[in-house]
């Protein structure tokens, strides 16, 4: 099982809370999964066995070559997606906080009856 | 500073957005300064970017797939003029009314800033930023007047927006994988080796891309946010939603379709999108047109109404010949103007009648003959009758498709038509209905609040009004600033 396999498996667990639980803070942690299991996949794919920091200097760029080297771009793009995924869920965790002082009530079933 | 120009357009409305939370009084002139300080620096480049040339900008002095560049051509310019076009109309059309604090201009700032940024970046991450960063702005928007129903909307929209955007960034993570670059016309390069070796992960990343922007744009199956969004929101903001928001997500599934996976090697993807897409558009279509049909809440209408649209948008883009891509450019300027009006429309009926309900604009067309006019005018567009311009578009898009050897699609459009009009001819037979008993005097102080504080209100509408007949006698003009993007798209046409 390698860590994309994992990091979709992830994904799919998410979308399952996304979709099918009623209550709103449960699909908000299940959109956090989703942005968990991104992550996680872009880490993966710019992961090397036993690789190195990707620093160069004088010293290390004769006669080592790059592949050993971890990919840095995935890990410095994952870093906006994190900021990115702690907004979206401060934002929606304060509309829960207006929509359970409108309603009295977290749950979408019942929420969707109200008008 | 000339060569500067590109990151300008961007910076401008993001500069003004956060410097409009500082005054309390010059709010309105910073926004609307800094919107026509971009709309001039990109008419600046509009006769390098109309003789087919196109602008390229390196953020920091970093080249190529090393750091971020921003590329206007043909598409993007259209684009943004429509974003910035439709987008100083709104600040305009809201400035009269008093429950519109700071907040809101600092949020209307940033999403047209980003939606500028999705439209310029050449970077795929990029654009994926701007996207998130737009549609947080946007959910704000929606949420704006914090009544129960516009937060439930708002956090109906946050939820599919938000696994929308998942999806695109996923089929990012594969592009990466594949190609190892982020820019868009360096990974359209190295995607038919990848082709080669690993077909399943392209096809995957492909779908992710294409579903991800389905639920943006609100394709049929995926379209459970839209009319709630889009009806509850503040009426200009609804004009911004419907007419330029959605139209950033075609704009990404467009480049994404014809400017990433559209080289020859993959014939087979290719035809099979255009038949996904011209199924899509049907489907939308008829969908939307029938559940518009049914609709008592006029925005709730307007906003199936623009379901019904996108599915036109989605056969013209289908088609994919020359003819195809023009109409369907063609219209989504068109359907800019026509929703922008409508909703704007809308936004002065509902705040008159004090409802929302079609059959309370009763009477409506006596007290107001210019708005109710604007209104008619705006809905032959919409239905797509000779002297609008929404005519032209779907004349063309008619014509494409009988040409292309989809006589049905052609005949389906003009059913969907006819649908079209029986729900808009629903509301303007209302207009002029005699209105339930009312007593005359309050008529009166109604008719003078219109005059008086509305003008500016009344302003845009005329000026969208005339903008959508003038497109609809001289259609040249339309068609010569669609003509370059559609040469983006198709190398073989010459602007």
């Amino acid at each position: 099982m390698t860590p994309v396999n994992i990091s979709l498996l992830v994904f799919m667990i998410g979308l399952y809370g996304v979709m099918s639980k009623n209550n709103l803070i449960k699909k908000i942690m299940g959109l956090t999964i989703i942005n968990g299991s991104i992550v996680l996949f872009f880490i993966s794919i710019g992961y090397r066995k036993a690789g190195l920091a990707p620093i160069l200097e004088e010293w290390t760029t004769d006669g080592i070559s790059t592949a050993i080297f971890v990919d840095p771009l995935p890990q410095a793009l994952m870093l906006t997606t994190i900021v990115i995924g702690i907004s979206v869920t401060a934002l929606a965790l304060a509309l829960i906080v207006r929509i359970y002082a409108k309603y009295k009530t977290l749950d979408i079933q019942q929420l969707s009856k109200e008008r | 500073m000339i060569i500067h120009i590109p990151v300008l357009i961007i910076i401008s409305p993001l500069l003004a957005a956060f410097l409009v939370l500082l005054t309390k009084k010059y709010k309105i002139i910073l926004a609307i300064t800094s919107l026509l300080i971009s709309i001039v620096f990109i008419s600046t480049l509009s006769s390098r970017i109309l003789s087919g040339d196109k602008v390229l900008y390196h953020l920091g002095g970093w080249q190529g797939p090393l750091g971020v560049s921003l590329v206007i051509d043909g598409l993007s310019f259209f684009f943004s003029l429509i974003v910035l076009g439709l987008g100083l109309l709104v600040i305009i059309y809201s400035m009269h009314e008093r429950c519109y604090g700071r907040t809101y201009y600092f949020l209307l700032l940033i999403s047209l800033s980003s939606m500028t940024g999705v439209i310029y970046t050449a970077d795929i991450f990029n654009m994926y930023v701007f996207y998130e960063l737009l549609s947080l702005a946007i959910y704000l928007l929606i949420a704006y007047p914090k009544t129960g129903v516009t937060l439930r909307a708002s956090f109906n929209y946050l939820i599919i927006g938000g696994v929308g955007l998942s999806f695109f960034l996923l089929g990012i993570g594969f592009l990466y994988a594949m190609t190892g670059t982020l820019e868009i016309s360096h990974i359209a390069e190295k995607l038919p080796i990848a082709f080669n070796s690993s077909t399943r992960m392209v096809l995957m990343s492909f779908v992710l891309i294409v579903s991800g922007m389905g639920i943006k744009i609100a394709v049929f199956p995926l379209h459970g946010w839209l009319p709630d969004a889009h009806s509850m929101a503040p009426s200009p903001v609804s004009a911004l939603l419907s007419g330029v928001t959605v139209k950033i997500g075609i704009y990404c599934l467009i480049r994404m379709i014809y400017g990433l996976f559209s080289t020859k090697t993959f014939s087979i993807i290719i035809s099979s999108s255009h038949t996904i897409l011209m199924v899509l558009g049907v489907v939308t279509l008829l969908f939307g047109a029938a559940m518009a049909l049914a609709q008592t809440d006029l925005k709730r209408l307007l906003a199936y109404s623009t379901i019904n649209q996108i599915g036109i948008i989605f056969i013209g883009l289908g088609i994919g010949t020359e003819m195809g891509l023009t109409g369907a450019l063609f219209h989504v300027l068109n359907h800019a103007i026509i929703k922008g009006t409508l909703f704007f429309c809308a936004g002065i009926m509902i705040a008159k009648a004090g409802t929302r309900d079609v059959q309370g604009f009763s009477g409506f067309g006596r007290q107001q003959p210019s708005i109710a006019f604007a209104f008619i005018i705006a809905s032959l567009g919409m239905i797509g009758i000779p002297p609008t311009n929404g005519f032209v578009s779907k004349w063309l898009i008619c014509l494409a498709a009988v040409e292309a050897g989809y006589t049905v699609l052609a005949v389906i459009i003009l059913i969907a038509s006819a649908i079209t009009a029986a729900y808009y001819f629903r509301v303007i037979q209302m207009f002029f209905s005699n209105p339930p008993k009312q007593s005359s005097t309050l008529i009166c102080k109604e008719k003078q609040m219109i005059h008086g504080g509305n003008f500016f209100k009344a302003w845009t509408i005329y000026l969208l009004v005339a903008g959508c007949l003038f497109l609809g006698i001289v259609p040249v003009l339309g068609i010569s600033i669609v003509k370059p993007a559609v040469s983006i798209l198709l190398p073989h046409v010459i602007p």
